[in-house]
């Protein structure tokens, strides 16, 4: 299957005709037209013809030129509907574009779908949407995480090249871990947040979804980048990332926080991200046990903050200019605005919102101070096995713990990289995530890059394993 | 009964810069075609993100400069939140604890009135009330607004009403808003109560006053209803509460809005989309040195010169009216000379609009030094028309044989002939001395107009004797 070669040796093909553009695109439409239907990954897919027209006429000036990809339903791209999988944007048509979006399509790019997720980034399971839950393409009786659970479950059952997601807490890298792909959540202020709709914007992060750490490198390449329209975005320059690769990892300290690894933590999933530190080892990385003590409070100041901003950046959705009132948000959506205005309100805001404020700077601290004790973290994305459909949504408590281990990143601003690390008994994928200082996605990529020479779980795919449940081909 | 008002104002003013606050848009919005002015940012569409117009900062902070404020060096925006139809957002993006500018004062007439604040902000859009539906123009949504909110410490609606002109002319030489409170680019929301003996009543603030007349009217009708309120009901301020009334200029009445409404919960919190904004010592000297002189500077000036304090606010009242003035003046310290410009200025070239590059000084000067032998009506004429084309004054005034003839031997000539060809009114003077007039008119009218009155009468009364 042409879908399961990486970036590079796709451009290389359409550059030696060894297949072509159209070929790729067709080949998507029709795991699509198989797949679909099971793991709900799509909002919306676009007109094949549209597609194949853009594949014809494509122009072969970037490593990304004629990939067909997908992006998360929150981008807006003008002309084609843009919902967040929220009914209050039902049948929103955008009338610009995300910068993002902008940049892939001037790489020659091809876009194909607009995917599900939890509805504003609201959930860690893609079940908060108002488009049905997003299927685990290993197991369609479970969920794909989230909220970037669409692209993630897309990628892995190979109806496109390589995604763009968004991470506000995990969502890049909780559906990453629980589909078996790559992401990356990168450093705030990497890449442009203009024209993605805002969860948090304070946490908001928009990266690659891709197979392996390479192709995220190529892919951040693209759309990385100081952007006027984004006054947050960072005017560092931007290496360039899949020519930074090849270095050995015997350098490297790994750090493995003690915190991340106590109670709580499903056995199978600590024992094959401990395996990771393992096989780093063996390549000839140090490894260094190490105490992050203010690790709990990570959801705390992340439950605090996020619904703090969701609350007023949803609050334009005011039922006057979108068609579709406030009642149309979800029970998920509706207690996050609800969490977010008592923790503003005069008399709590100085006992809720800026003490977590407050913390948060004492966690920007732990995490300083963590990394100068070692290169970059190793740490598990999520605390369990992708869970049943159905029973993180009955249990929102639960639901705000699956984020555990993502959450505590954003406020901070570290780039994360999340990537397979291998499968429980049962043959469902555990992620890692590779937490680096500001801007090291250069390293986070190279180390990823270096352990995915060393391994194969990112190379495994639900389609190859004809025994998994749910993904029998359409007849 | 003492009674003594204590009036505290808040002032918006709509910067001129030629985009909005957050977004590339032409910021100009006074009958502008609705909705043509806008974008994603300014719509506060789904995903957009405000970027801070830099131009609006360092006008905020000029401001602030100018009003002797202390400015945050390390400020940020932040979020207000509240529900309206025409705030795109759902919040607005102003400044709350770190705003601009601190501390100020102003001089009103000698009395120092504190400036809380300057702060920037961006508008709303705007909504229109047209037959039981409600359209929504969104071209002044995002135009930056910077607000400057003085201490309580007015006393008079006439004090008040200074205050804001003050104010105004500042912002004007500053050279940052057109500060027109009739076209809304300058708005102003008093907060009204008294203290009574040794008591307060209720705070009250008002909205909708839309000129300068409306302040002194407003503040003064709340004035009168608060005392007549206070008598019947007794009832003093609570902490924290705060009436809104409304100002109708038709009947010149204000009336309730929201009575008795506690601090309205805004939500406030730092603007997430938008870095702290921080400001070197460099930068805001380098703000600081774009000031001109400032209008009170310039009245202290003037009157060192002996123009009256009339004189001295109205050639002050705008830069460019001062300017011209003072380009007239060079650096002469002469009071005369300075009263002839300013005749001149506020007389006849008010008539007409004049600018600074057709005024040329030395024309000033010379017709200054040649006052002597012009009529002031004269001088007048010869100032518009030296302006009209150009041309100096004292040319203008021998082409056209204005100047006064004092040559006592010609017009001595004249007057005898004038006397023996007026016989009836030589003995009319010897009974009436009151009668001369006549005979000074037909000398002067043999003159050509031009002869000195004086004397004209001096020759006369000495023919006659």
């Amino acid at each position: 299957m042409l879908l399961d070669k990486s970036i590079l040796e796709l451009a290389a093909g359409l550059r030696q005709d060894e297949f072509t553009s159209v070929d790729l695109v067709n080949e998507c439409y029709d795991n699509i037209a198989k797949y679909n239907d099971k793991i709900n990954a799509f909002i919306t897919i676009l007109p094949r013809e549209t597609a194949i027209k853009q594949a014809q006429s494509v122009k072969l000036t970037s490593p990304l030129s004629g990939l067909p990809f997908v992006i998360k339903d929150c981008f807006n791209t003008s002309g084609i509907t843009t919902t967040a999988a929220s009914h209050v944007l039902k049948n929103y048509i955008a009338p610009y574009d995300a910068t993002v979006y902008k940049k892939l399509l001037t790489a020659g790019a091809i876009l194909i779908g607009k995917m599900n997720m939890d509805a504003w980034g609201h959930g860690g399971s893609s079940e908060n949407t108002d488009f049905g839950p997003v299927k685990n393409p290993w197991d369609t009786t479970r969920v794909a995480g989230g909220s970037s659970g669409g692209p993630a479950a897309a990628i892995s059952a190979r109806m496109a090249v390589f995604a763009i997601g968004e991470d506000t807490g995990g969502s890049i890298r909780n559906p990453a871990a629980w589909c078996n792909i790559t992401g990356l959540k990168v450093t705030y202020g990497r890449v442009s947040r203009y024209g993605s709709i805002a969860y948090a914007s304070s946490f908001d992060t928009v990266g690659p979804m891709a197979k392996t750490a390479q192709d995220c490198a190529i892919v951040l390449e693209t759309i990385a980048g100081v952007d006027p329209y984004d006054a947050t975005s960072s005017p560092i320059s931007v290496p360039s990332y899949s020519t930074l690769l090849n270095k050995k990892v015997s350098d490297l300290t790994i750090g493995i926080p003690d915190e991340f690894f106590q109670a709580g933590l499903d056995p199978e999933v600590k024992t094959a991200v401990l395996k990771v530190a393992e096989d780093l080892k063996n390549a000839g990385a140090k490894i260094k046990n190490l105490s992050m003590p203010l690790f709990d409070y990570g959801l705390a100041i992340y439950y605090l903050i996020g619904p703090s901003e969701t609350s007023s950046n949803l609050a334009r959705y005011d039922g006057i200019r979108y068609g579709q009132g406030r009642e149309f948000f979800t029970d998920e959506t509706t207690r996050r605005i609800l969490i977010g205005t008592y923790a503003l309100s005069a008399g709590y805001y100085d006992a809720y919102y800026k003490k977590a404020q407050q913390v948060r700077t004492l966690f920007i601290e732990e995490y300083k101070k963590a990394l100068t004790k070692c290169s970059v973290l190793l740490q598990p994305i999520t605390p369990t096995q992708p869970p049943k459909i159905g029973e993180l949504m009955s249990d929102p408590l639960q639901n705000f713990l699956a984020d555990i281990y993502t959450t505590s990143q954003n406020p901070i601003g570290v780039p994360s990289l999340a990537f397979p690390c291998g499968f429980t008994k049962t043959g469902l994928p555990i992620g890692a995530q590779l937490v680096g200082p500001m801007f090291s996605e250069d390293l986070l990529l190279n180390i990823g890059y270096q352990y995915q020479q060393l391994t194969d779980n990112h190379l495994k795919s639900p389609l190859s394993k004809g025994d998994l449940e749910g993904l029998k081909p359409k007849p | 009964m003492t009674i003594t008002p204590i009036i505290g104002l808040e002032v918006h003013v709509e910067l001129k810069t030629k985009s909005k606050m957050f977004c590339g848009c032409n910021a100009s919005h006074f009958h502008v075609e609705p909705n043509t002015h806008t974008c994603p940012v300014c719509l506060g569409l789904p995903g957009a993100l405000p970027v801070p117009n830099q131009v609006a900062c360092e006008w905020c902070i000029k401001l602030g400069l100018a009003l002797g404020c202390t400015i945050n060096q390390d400020s940020f925006f932040e979020r207000k939140n509240y529900f309206y139809p025409d705030l795109a957002k759902g919040y607005q993006i102003t400044q709350l604890q770190k705003p601009f500018a601190v501390n100020g004062k102003l001089d009103v007439d000698g009395r120092l009135i504190r400036i809380n604040r300057v702060h920037l902000e961006e508008d709303t859009g705007k909504s229109q009330h047209v037959g039981g539906e409600t359209l929504l123009d969104f071209n002044r949504s995002g135009v930056p607004l910077v607000e400057i909110v003085s201490e309580p410490d007015l006393s008079s609606p006439e004090e008040a009403k200074k205050f804001l002109i003050k104010i105004q002319q500042i912002v004007r030489y500053l050279d940052i808003s057109d500060a027109d409170i009739e076209k809304g680019s300058m708005r102003c929301e008093p907060t009204v109560n008294l203290k009574i003996d040794n008591v307060f009543t209720p705070l009250v603030e008002i909205k909708n006053v839309a000129s300068l007349t409306g302040v002194l009217n407003a503040i003064q009708f709340e004035i009168d209803r608060q005392t007549k309120q206070f008598q019947e009901d007794g009832i003093t301020k609570a902490t924290g509460e705060k009436t809104t009334r409304g100002w109708d200029a038709d009947k010149s009445v204000t009336f309730l809005q929201r009575e008795k409404e506690g601090s309205a919960d805004y939500r406030y919190f730092p603007e997430p989309d938008i870095p702290p904004i921080v400001f070197t010592k460099d930068q805001i000297e380098a703000i600081r040195a774009t000031i001109p002189e400032l209008p009170n500077a310039k009245i202290v000036k003037y009157k060192a010169l002996s123009l009256s304090d009339y004189d001295a606010n109205l050639l002050a009242e705008n830069l460019a009216f001062s300017a011209i003035f003072e380009k007239i003046l060079g650096g002469s310290t002469n009071p005369d000379f300075a009263k002839f410009i300013t005749n001149l200025l506020i007389g006849p070239l008010k008539t007409i609009e004049i600018t600074i590059d057709k005024i040329n000084p030395l024309y000033f000067q010379n017709l200054f030094d040649k006052k002597s032998d012009l009529s002031s009506s004269v001088i007048k004429q010869l100032i518009l028309e030296s302006y009209q084309t150009g041309t100096d004054p004292l040319v203008l005034a021998q082409k056209q044989n204005l100047f006064q003839v004092s040559d006592t031997g010609a017009l001595q000539d004249l007057a005898k002939k004038v006397l023996a060809a007026n016989p009836q009114a030589v003995a009319d003077y010897k009974k009436n001395p009151q009668s001369i007039g006549f005979l000074i008119g037909q000398l002067m009218k043999a003159s050509g107009g031009s002869a000195n009155p004086q004397v004209v009468r001096e020759i006369l009364e000495k023919l006659l004797k």
